[in-house]
């Protein structure tokens, strides 16, 4: 039976986890839940850490343009704060169900990461409760600012493994006056070239996604350069993700995404590929489909991740170790000494 | 300090690399003693590699020898994080400074850590590409260093730090291994040990070749000086600007007294009358630029500008960003030592904490002028003074720790850019508890348990991780901790 804990404030949650590593009991992270089919299958955990009750809002201060929120609190509601004060958290894929220290744990940047950059590079002050019960403050609040080591950018992706995010300062950006998608079909070389244009035009788009026999563009700015590219015509919405049982996440360099696209569209693969940032997300059904997608990526010189999907899906989720994972597990030993944290999020560590 | 080194530790080095690459002598040690701050150390062997695979029998022989080792770029940083203590190796890695490759098509380049950060941009500019941040110090400075540092500059207000311009990195550990972090392929399973190495200050290893991207040169600019008769009314028009939903490229502001001394030294026909003035810079497609600009002017007239100088052409555009950034040139003129402070506030604050600084040096009897990142709340202020008086000097290290202090007790943060170091190491338990300083010292150990890279940096003395001690390190006179 596992154990639920519903810490409401970051105290609490770090008395849970001292609790828990005293008594050597294995502790599953979750906020939203909504990406927490990823990592190796296996046995429940002894316990579950819920965030969703650490929900408060401690701070929001357009002029300084950042927003202080516990790590509980819905990404939905995190930008609509935002966009109170005319104002965005653009790094984020917003996701209904999901919360901003899950969003931040699983580094889970969105498809506007061409213009506004990486998720992690968003956070500018985190508090985490490590696996031994310490609530550990790094960072700082203000917009720019170098305080020391930066823990902030090791919690963002560790996937719970280091501590628990239980609150985090935001770096808040201007909303664009307008944004619009625009897309085109046609043969796959005729969309990559379309692509490259978008890319290197004058107008710098925020999104440029290639898929299934489809190109999507997402325009931002003022409303002058938020006008049909040639050959791309108005979308009336954003285009839906690539379904399947699972969801693979490549990574290659963006020179070389278009040749994995080449790839997918001969296998027939459900994909979406972030051009001029590198990643590509594919619906996969089948192991035999993670591999072969892991095979490509790992051909260009990049990676593959499940993250997504059922157990079946999840044999193997990340592939080949990345370098450092001596430096990895060692960070791991000080942060979470008994390793109790999400043991099946990143195993190597 | 001016001793030999033992002879029989040179030539074990000298052995590894020429001995032309080896210094020993006394007077050169004490050259590299010093960074850009106004630390003077105590330098042991300086060694200056020119290939990893030298970086590596540096580091091991270290490692064998047991010796403290200090990374060094160009000496340029300001927080005395490249200053060795206690007879530490110098590691220079000025003679690594080859461009390895430049590739368009991500747009990204390979380069060695000696590279200077304007040679980098300078030699990408036909590609219509360049790297986006641009310390003031750009011509001098390296990109190995700028690493260490986190460095900033005025255009990093909407392009961000270092961080987020480092894709990819080959690092040294102290042990000699070899590992490469990160690269053009985004988000590698695993943490991101990439981006905890940036701002690492030469703590974590020897980072010998770094992948940065490359960013495409916007389409138009259009730069703008404006003045005002009060420096409240400069911070009302920072704050109106970005309420507008304008992040500018850049937008810098600089006071009365900074004006007067940079006007003399440039000549850009500044208004020196003026409490302070504004260096917004606005960049994009054209209707971008020509909205911004529009709110720049119209916040400037409501906030009550005397005039808004619009750069007509490259070369006014140039005079401008030379005015902004000879700043530190300038002073020479007034005294001949200053002391340069980085500190951030929360942009709202900015204002408040401007009339404490003057303050602080009215009570200190200091001149403190200031030119600085106001988009980002980023104060550089400016303390110039003789050394070779030393009360004086006392009272320029008690004007900084006000400073500090001051910007910490309104919401700031130590370092904007600049690094913690030396300079602020002891500031740290300002801002951190005891067990945010420990996880940070576990972090560090992580990367180097025995504590040998750059020892009695960023972290204050006995800052420990379970039952390690850091090495505190003997601070030489002079330093101002």
């Amino acid at each position: 039976m596992t154990t639920v804990l519903a810490p409401r404030t970051p105290g609490e949650a770090a008395q849970a986890l001292s609790e828990a590593t005293a008594a050597r009991a294995s502790v599953t992270v979750a906020g939203g839940g909504t990406r927490s089919r990823r990592g190796r299958p296996g046995p429940p955990a002894d316990r579950e850490l819920r965030t969703t009750g650490m929900d408060r809002v401690v701070a929001h201060e357009p002029a300084d343009l950042t927003l202080t929120v516990e790590a509980g609190v819905p990404v939905t509601e995190a930008v609509r704060i935002a966009a109170s004060a005319g104002q965005a958290w653009p790094q984020a894929e917003v996701r209904e169900g999901s919360t901003v220290g899950g969003v931040l744990a699983a580094a889970a940047s969105s498809r506007q990461r061409l213009r506004s950059g990486a998720v992690r590079d968003s956070l500018l002050e985190v508090v985490i409760a490590t696996g031994d019960g310490r609530l550990v403050t790094a960072g700082g609040r203000t917009v720019k600012g170098v305080s020391g080591y930066d823990i902030p950018r090791l919690a963002v992706g560790s996937l719970g493994t280091l501590g628990v995010i239980v609150q985090a300062t935001l770096k808040l950006w201007p909303l664009p006056p307008a944004r619009a998608w625009f897309g085109a079909g046609g043969p796959l070389a005729d969309r990559i070239a379309a692509a490259e244009r978008a890319l290197t035009g004058g107008v710098r788009p925020s999104s440029v996604l290639l898929g299934p026999g489809r190109l999507a563009v997402e325009l931002a700015g003022p409303e002058d350069d938020v006008r049909a590219p040639e050959g791309l015509a108005p979308l009336t919405e954003a285009p839906a993700e690539p379904a399947g049982e699972g969801l693979v996440e490549a990574g290659v360099s963006p020179a070389l995404l278009g040749e994995l696209a080449v790839r997918l569209e001969e296998a027939g693969l459900p994909y979406e590929a972030w051009m001029g940032v590198g990643i590509c997300r594919v619906a996969v059904g089948s192991a035999g489909d993670v591999a072969r997608v892991r095979g490509w990526a790992l051909a260009l010189g990049g990676h593959a991740s499940v993250i997504d999907g059922p157990d079946h899906l999840r044999a193997d989720p990340w592939g080949p170790e990345p370098p450092g994972v001596h430096l990895m597990k060692r960070l791991r030993e000080r942060f979470d000494p008994a390793g109790i944290l999400n043991p099946r999020m990143l195993v190597w560590a | 300090m001016a001793t030999t080194q033992a002879p029989a530790v040179r030539d074990r080095f000298a052995a590894l690399l020429d001995p032309g690459r080896v210094i020993d002598h006394p007077l050169e040690r004490r050259l590299y003693g010093r960074d850009g701050s106004i630390a003077q150390g105590d330098c042991g062997l300086v060694v200056l590699p020119e290939t990893t695979a030298e970086v590596v029998a540096c580091m091991r022989l270290a490692h064998d020898l047991g010796i403290p080792v200090v990374p060094r770029g160009s000496g340029t940083g300001l927080c005395g994080g490249a200053v060795p203590l206690d007879g530490a190796l110098v590691l220079s890695v000025a003679r690594m400074s080859r461009i390895l490759e430049v590739d368009p098509s991500v747009p990204c380049a390979r380069v060695e850590p000696g590279v200077l950060n304007l040679d980098l941009s300078t030699a990408v500019r036909h590609l219509g590409l360049h790297y986006a941040p641009d310390p003031s110090s750009q011509q001098a400075c390296s990109i190995g260093g700028n690493v260490a540092t986190n460095a900033g500059g005025p255009h990093c207000l909407a392009s961000g730090v270092t961080a987020q311009h480092i894709l990819g990195m080959e690092i040294v550990l102290a042990d000699g291994e070899v590992l490469r972090l990160g690269g053009t392929a985004p988000d590698p399973p695993g943490y991101d040990l990439r981006g905890f190495v940036v701002g690492g200050e030469g703590t974590l290893g020897v980072v010998t070749e770094i992948t940065v991207r490359l960013s495409r040169n916007p389409p138009h600019v259009t730069t703008m000086l404006l003045d005002f008769p009060t420096v409240a009314a400069a911070g009302a028009a920072v704050g109106g600007i970005i309420g507008a939903g304008v992040i500018p490229a850049a937008m810098e502001m600089m006071d009365q007294k900074m004006v007067v001394a940079v006007e003399a030294f440039v000549r850009a026909d500044l208004p020196v009358e003026a409490a302070a003035l504004l260096l917004v810079e606005v960049d994009g497609t054209a209707a971008e630029v020509a909205s911004h600009t529009a709110v720049v002017e119209r916040v400037g007239a409501e906030t009550g500008a005397g005039r808004v100088r619009v750069a007509r052409d490259e070369a006014e555009r140039a005079l401008f960003w030379k005015a902004r950034k000879s700043a530190f040139g300038a002073v020479a003129r007034i005294a001949p030592n200053y002391y340069l402070h980085d500190c951030v506030v929360p942009r709202t604050r900015l204002v408040e904490i401007l009339a404490r600084i003057y303050e602080i040096g009215a009570e200190l009897d200091l001149v403190i002028m200031n030119v600085f990142h106001a988009g980002d709340g980023n104060l550089h202020p400016l303390i110039a003074f003789d050394r070779r008086d030393p009360e004086q000097v006392e009272r320029v290290h008690a004007a900084g720790t006000l400073i500090i202090e001051a910007c910490v007790a309104v919401g700031g943060v130590l370092s904007g850019e600049h690094g913690i170091g030396l300079e602020k190491r002891d500031f740290m338990p300002l801002t951190f508890s005891a067990t945010d300083l420990e996880a940070q010292a576990c972090a560090r150990e992580a990367f180097d348990p025995e504590g040998r890279m750059n020892p009695a940096k960023v972290l204050p003395i006995g800052s420990r991780c379970g039952e390690i001690v850091l090495d505190a390190g003997s601070l030489p006179e002079g330093t101002w901790l």
